[in-house]
């Protein structure tokens, strides 16, 4: 509301002010305007009189007859002609201003004069004097041409003659005042109404005594040089002269000067004649359109009428203009219809327009007419343009004007009535082009502004599909968009989250595309660095990299990579599922052991968010256990899509290096060792964390410091559900225990036996159960009784080999129940060998006495061969079997023990 | 039955952004408007992923659905389609760190011959106005009107309270958005207005339907509540969505009929 000036009718407004400024002080509408009129005025059907006629004297009378001025007997044989053929009245436009005098004519006159003189001529001539005197007489009047075309003229006495005026405002009186002749063709006029003029010039007296009138042939020049207006009468000191066609009109109607009746600032009366003019006595002739490509009036040559080539009688009756049209004999004007007219064709039309009374006129309440179109129009341009559509407006406007023009043409070819039309017009174009460019550019802005918002669109939708993770849809919208700084921020976060995902090609695109309109942008160009170098070297990304692919990179130069809050150091080893760095926090330069599992890379679909579920409630449990021997886990996450845990990290070792014949470690260590596995074992499993890959791998040991670690609790489980990794996990059942072998659901004493399985490994350096196939290895650990260790190492005492058969039983009812009873008797073990050997057998009793009841009764299946007899060691390891169980089951176990 | 769109939006007199987002489809027959809430500009960003997102996929939605589709499948769209956006949001404003904690209110309408499906969260309002009298047919999911429905207290107290601006529901700052979604009759004649509660809080209803009732164009009557919100204080961005309903009239063009079809 307030910006009044961007609205369109105040546009509309300075158009109509414009376009009044702009007529006022250039011409180019009035030219339109009479352009217009031209092409209108002669699209008429009026018909020129035929009482005219015009004579001229063209290019091909002046071959014939001479050179211009011709000699003025020549006009007077014409005169005669025409006077003979009886031509109402002749209009001759030549100016005889100056007497013409033959030079031949001066000697003529002075022998003449001698003749006359007082000698006498007879004496000089003799007898032949007379006979001269007349010949001299003769030529005498033949070349006195002025007296030859006075006396013609007197003789048709119906020649009007011209005068010319210079027009302007009188100051005074006139120099010389109008000779007699000249002033009987004049009348009285004070009132303003004829044009006034300050010098005149008259025809020869000679001529003008016999002339029947003399009228002006003052050409009034429009502007642009044409002749539009005819001044009916020129004011000279008081006395109107009329033109030489009113004159004419005059003539041919037999009256005089006495019978022109002014009507000031209307009209001019010719007898019943009505010639409306306009405040100065001006009159809009009608100028005829020539007609079949010839001129309106036939223009006969003067040398044919003077040659009889066409016969004089054809102007019987007729009014007669006579004038020059060939080139370099007078002037010739343009007028309307024709590019030039000379002035005797002028006088033909003119004489025409008044005996006819064809006239254009302008009416007096045309300037009312015109300024209320005006008005009209410019009302539609303020008031009603802007409100209108486009295309409503464009036909409204293009029918308005139309109009307007239509209106004019028609008034001017039909009714001869002139309303300047063509300025309205004018403006309403203007306008409406005015306006429909501001609105353009208005539509322009708007265009820009629209741009804007659909830039601002696609930045909603970037940020939308960005949340929505689908990173490459964002960025395509984001790369819609033309960059500022709020969106430098939305690329930087777009870019971070390709690096998340390990895209770091990705991520470069995004900072090669931020790059190009801010360089220097935060800390773009590093980040720009390192994508590159990532998405060049790194094998992290992408999927042709393993599970968990190598992180580490060789490069120098590039920031160390990070997983959560660690900074990864350095690559550690492999693992089943994913690589193990040496990481460090770098705010409390914590050392640890990250290790990481490329879950997307395992799972897909539901399995993957199954996975990573399991995942972080497997690190959560495993979180859970703090104990001296199981490794503590401090944190768990998911980064660049690798699932990984911080580990405390371990120096030394896996017990893998000792496993084997000739680095084992000596008896008493490994059980001390296995002993405190077993206790670990036994927090855990009252946690109800189920290790289910114990094994010399999962368990680290420091010699230096005689530390043990349980490792990887919990993560087993993660990598059992792996659909890829199923061949993986088969090719390792050796410390697996029979039920979790045939997959039914395990508890810790599935771990115990596989504790069982590593011990027997750590003493003697084989498995107890080997096979050359999958098959049979699965078939031996489900059916086949393991050896005893005695009879592969010598040297362990026989209560040890009992423990360890005792804890790889088949069924798990039939072993140790829990890691602490476990670890109990592997101590007592231990002691008693370091003490004597015979304390065993009194230190066994010692655990029969707990958990005598800890399985149930129905698990009675028997997979083993029976025991064929039973030792003292029997009672003692049935104490631990509920009574209720079968009697072959003991047996079997005092086998084992005693074989 | 036809429908006239018109939306304007204002920052109002006190604040120099404007969190509010207000746009519509002609041919989809769809309007969205939300009044985005967040530290920075980060308002800004929420209404407008609302309303680009939401009429976007709405759009295509419809568009492919054409006419035909059952109102109960619209209602089933538009949640689905607030719920993404919701996702959206959310999500984009946990990985922005700028974004944090945005949200925004939302009122979407689609119409569909006569029937109107109108869903809702927050405090934004869809009013209707028929037979000169106006009705608010969105309940705020806000505390007052928690307050108001517990009649702890009066609709009186209510308008002095100072709690006005807290929402119990909003798209984007919570994992799953609650949509509340409801089919209304549209008869020939109605407006319906969707606004920000900065029309709602400045104008009383009466006003509005003072300035409903007259026979300007909509364009003029969302211009006039929105001046009439900036009399009355503009505390708030201002939105003001109205629709109109025009009996469908088997007016032809002029072609047409020139052509005597």
């Amino acid at each position: 509301m307030s910006q009044f000036w961007r609205a369109d009718w105040f546009a509309g407004v300075l158009i109509v002010l414009a376009a009044i400024v702009f007529n006022q002080v250039s011409d180019v509408i009035g030219t339109l305007e009479r352009r217009f009129y031209d092409f209108a005025s002669t699209s008429t059907s009026r018909q020129p009189s035929d009482r005219v006629a015009v004579i001229a004297i063209d290019d091909q009378s002046i071959a014939n007859i001479g050179r211009w001025p011709w000699s003025r007997d020549v006009h007077a044989k014409l005169i005669d002609q025409l006077s003979q053929a009886k031509a109402k009245t002749i209009v001759h436009t030549a100016f005889f201003f100056e007497p013409q005098v033959d030079r031949g004519l001066a000697y003529i006159r002075k022998m003449k004069q001698e003749l006359d003189g007082p000698a006498d001529p007879a004496l000089i001539l003799g007898g032949s004097g007379d006979q001269l005197r007349k010949l001299i007489a003769e030529a005498e009047v033949a070349l006195d041409t002025d007296a030859v075309l006075a006396a013609s003229i007197k003789n048709a006495g119906n020649v009007i003659l011209p005068s010319v005026y210079v027009l302007g405002e009188p100051q005074g009186r006139p120099d010389t005042p109008l000779p007699d002749f000249a002033l009987k063709s004049t009348l009285d006029e004070n009132s303003n109404f004829s044009v006034p003029s300050i010098k005149g010039q008259q025809p020869l007296a000679q001529f003008g005594n016999v002339a029947a009138g003399i009228g002006h042939l003052n050409q009034f020049q429009d502007v642009d040089g044409a002749v539009r207006l005819e001044p009916m009468l020129v004011n000279y000191y008081g006395r109107a002269v009329p033109s030489m066609s009113l004159l004419a009109v005059m003539k041919s109607l037999n009256l005089s000067p006495k019978d022109i009746r002014i009507n000031p600032g209307d009209s001019v009366q010719i007898g019943k004649l009505s010639v409306k003019t306009d405040e100065s006595a001006m009159m809009h002739p009608q100028f005829y359109p020539p007609k079949d490509g010839r001129a309106a009036f036939a223009v006969d040559s003067f040398y044919d009428v003077l040659s009889g080539k066409i016969p004089a009688s054809k102007y019987a009756d007729k009014i007669v203009v006579i004038g020059a049209t060939a080139t370099g004999v007078g002037v010739q004007f343009p007028a309307p219809g024709y590019a030039s007219l000379s002035p005797a064709e002028t006088i033909a039309h003119i004489t025409s327009s008044i005996l006819r009374e064809h006239f254009i006129v302008q009416p007096g309440w045309g300037a009312g007419a015109m300024l209320a179109v005006f008005l009209l129009v410019a009302a539609y341009v303020i008031a009603v343009l802007p409100r209108l559509s486009a295309g409503t407006a464009a036909i409204v406007t293009l029918g308005l004007f139309v109009a307007l023009l239509g209106a004019e043409y028609g008034l001017l070819s039909g009714a001869a009535l002139w309303l300047k039309l063509v300025f309205p017009a004018s403006v309403l174009l203007l306008g409406h082009l005015a306006l429909t460019t501001k609105r353009f550019v208005v539509t322009e802005a708007g265009k820009v502004k629209s741009d804007e918002e659909s830039a601002e669109t696609n930045r909603m939708m970037g940020l939308a599909l960005q949340g929505q993770g689908q990173l490459d849809m964002a960025f395509d919208r984001f790369r819609r968009v033309p960059l500022s700084d709020a969106l430098m921020g939305n690329l930087q976060n777009l870019a971070l989250d390709f690096e998340r995902k390990r895209q770091f090609n990705k991520a470069e695109a995004v900072y090669e595309h931020m790059s190009t309109f801010n360089k220097d942008y935060k800390d773009l160009q590093s980040r720009l660095n390192r994508a590159k170098n990532l998405s060049q070297t790194v094998i992290l990304g992408g999927g042709r990299s393993h599970p968990g692919g190598s992180m580490l990179l060789e490069g120098g130069g590039v920031e160390k990579p990070m997983l959560g809050r660690y900074q990864v150091e350095k690559e550690l080893g492999k693992g089943a599922m994913g690589v193990v760095y040496l990481g460090k926090d770098p705010k409390i330069g914590r050392v640890v052991a990250i290790k990481t599992m490329a879950l997307s890379e395992e799972f897909s679909g539901d399995e993957l968010v199954d996975a990573r579920e399991r995942f972080f409630r497997e690190a959560e449990t495993a979180g859970r256990l703090q104990h001296q021997n199981i490794v503590t886990i401090f944190d768990a996450g998911e980064e660049h899509d690798l699932a990984y845990i911080a580990m405390e990290f371990l120096k030394g070792k896996d017990l893998l290096e000792f496993c084997k014949a000739g680095s084992l470690l000596p008896a008493p260590k490994v059980v001390s060792i296995v002993a405190r596995v077993a206790e670990a074992l036994a927090y855990a499993h009252r946690q109800n964390v189920v290790h289910r890959d114990i094994k010399p791998a999962n368990i680290m040991y420091d010699p230096d410091s005689d530390t043990v670690k349980v490792t990887d609790f919990g993560i087993a489980r993660i990598t059992d559900a792996s659909k890829t990794k199923t061949g993986l996990v088969l090719g390792t059942p050796s410390f697996m225990s029979p039920e979790q072998l045939a997959g039914k659901k395990v508890d810790g004493r599935s771990d115990l036996y596989s504790l069982g399985i590593m011990l027997f490994q750590l003493l003697t350096g084989v498995l107890p159960l080997r096979g050359d196939s999958m098959a049979e290895l699965m078939f031996k650990i489900a059916n086949e009784a393991a050896p005893d260790v005695r009879t592969i190492r010598q040297d362990i005492p026989e209560s040890l080999a009992t423990l360890v058969a005792f804890s790889i039983s088949k069924l798990p009812e039939a072993r140790y129940q829990d890691g602490d009873r476990f670890a109990r008797e592997l101590r007592t073990v231990l002691d008693a060998w370091s003490g004597s050997m015979g304390t065993i057998a009194e230190a066994m009793p010692v655990r029969s006495t707990t958990n005598a009841n800890a399985y149930t009764a129905d698990q009675t299946t028997v997979l083993m061969p029976a025991a064929t007899g039973a030792t003292g060691n029997f009672e003692k390891t049935a104490a631990y079997v509920a009574t209720s169980r079968t009697e072959k089951r003991t047996p079997e176990s005092s086998t084992d023990l005693e074989t | 039955m036809n429908y006239t769109f018109c939306a304007q939006t204002d920052p109002g007199r006190l604040r120099d952004n404007n969190e509010d987002s207000a746009v519509f489809d002609e041919t989809a027959q769809l309007a969205v408007l939300a009044d985005g809430m967040g530290g920075y500009n980060a308002g800004e960003i929420a209404s407008g992923m609302a309303t680009v997102f939401i009429k976007s996929e709405m759009m295509r939605w419809l568009s492919e659905a054409g006419r035909q589709a059952r109102p109960r499948e619209i209602m089933r769209a538009l949640e689905i389609c607030v719920d993404n956006a919701n996702r959206s949001i959310f999500n984009a404003a946990n990985s922005n760190p700028q974004y944090t904690g945005m949200g925004t209110t939302l009122v979407v309408c689609v119409f569909q011959a006569d029937k109107l499906m109108l869903g809702h969260i927050g405090d934004s309002r869809c009013y209707r106005f028929r037979h000169g009298a106006l009705m608010q047919i969105t309940k705020d999911h806000s505390l007052l009107q928690e307050q108001m429905d517990a009649g702890l207290i009066t609709p009186e107290q209510a308008s002095t309270s100072v709690h006005k601006n807290l929402v119990t529901r909003a798209l984007g700052v919570e994992e799953v958005a609650v949509l509340e979604i409801h089919e209304h009759v549209v008869e020939t004649d109605d407006v319906f207005l969707l606004c920000s509660d900065g029309l709602s809080d400045m104008v009383n209803d009466a006003d509005i339907a003072q300035v409903l009732d007259g026979s300007t164009g909509l364009e003029h009557k969302a211009q006039r509540l929105v001046a009439l919100a900036n009399e009355h204080g503009g505390r708030d961005n201002i939105s003001v969505l109205l629709v109109q309903a025009v009996a469908a009239t088997e007016k032809r063009g002029l072609i047409s009929r020139l052509l005597g079809k």
